[in-house]
């Protein structure tokens, strides 16, 4: 993905568009994955958690 | 000008990717946080009658409950300020704050007037606002 369609979609993502956010979590899903890590394993509850707080709090990102 | 465009694109990513990395970061320090403070219950068919009767177990068992020992701020800014303020203070604010407790409650928990807390909660809170050198209107 190239930066000018990153910048739509993240636009997308911030105004709430689902499909937008969606691609947003699968970019940054290595990112997602390594912080979701406990004690050397994935937890799902924990990942999880961070996915919703993702989806919640990205509208406050001012591009 | 197509170079400029391109550099504000990746001047985008970049930003955002930092701006997620602390979210996320965030995210799961507060994850651990509330994680902890579940209190773990133990089957009482489990627990010893050695346990049970020995003394100061029922006292420890309610520490372990208040648990108010840490507390968790989202402001790392609020936090030091907070760290600053007199240990009496501090107590007075989480008591507020945390606890929810009345100011009539405290007073008669800490010994002190009602008027007393009254007077610590908005002396901590000045300072507060102080330190944070932005109003604080947050903070009631």
């Amino acid at each position: 993905m190239d930066e000018r369609e990153f910048r739509e979609v993240l636009k997308g993502a911030v105004a709430g568009i689902h499909e937008d956010m969606e691609e947003v979590l699968r970019m940054y899903m290595p990112m997602i994955n390594k912080y979701s890590m406990r004690n050397g394993q994935l937890d799902e509850d924990l990942r999880q958690y961070i996915m919703i707080h993702v989806a919640l709090n990205i509208s406050k990102f001012g591009i | 000008m197509n170079h400029q465009q391109d550099s504000a694109h990746d001047e985008l990513r970049a930003r955002f990717t930092k701006w997620l990395d602390t979210l996320v970061y965030r995210a799961k320090l507060n994850y651990l946080y509330k994680d902890r403070k579940k209190v773990e219950t133990v089957p009482i068919d489990e627990v010893g009658e050695d346990c049970l009767s020995c003394p100061g177990f029922e006292d420890e068992c309610i520490r372990g409950l208040s648990g108010t020992d840490e507390i968790w701020f989202e402001e790392e800014e609020l936090e030091k300020a907070f760290k600053v303020l007199s240990p009496a203070r501090q107590q007075i604010l989480l008591m507020l704050f945390v606890e929810e407790k009345k100011p009539c409650e405290i007073a008669r928990e800490l010994n002190c007037s009602v008027q007393h807390v009254y007077n610590q909660r908005s002396l901590a809170l000045k300072k507060l606002r102080q330190a944070l050198g932005k109003g604080g209107e947050s903070l009631g």
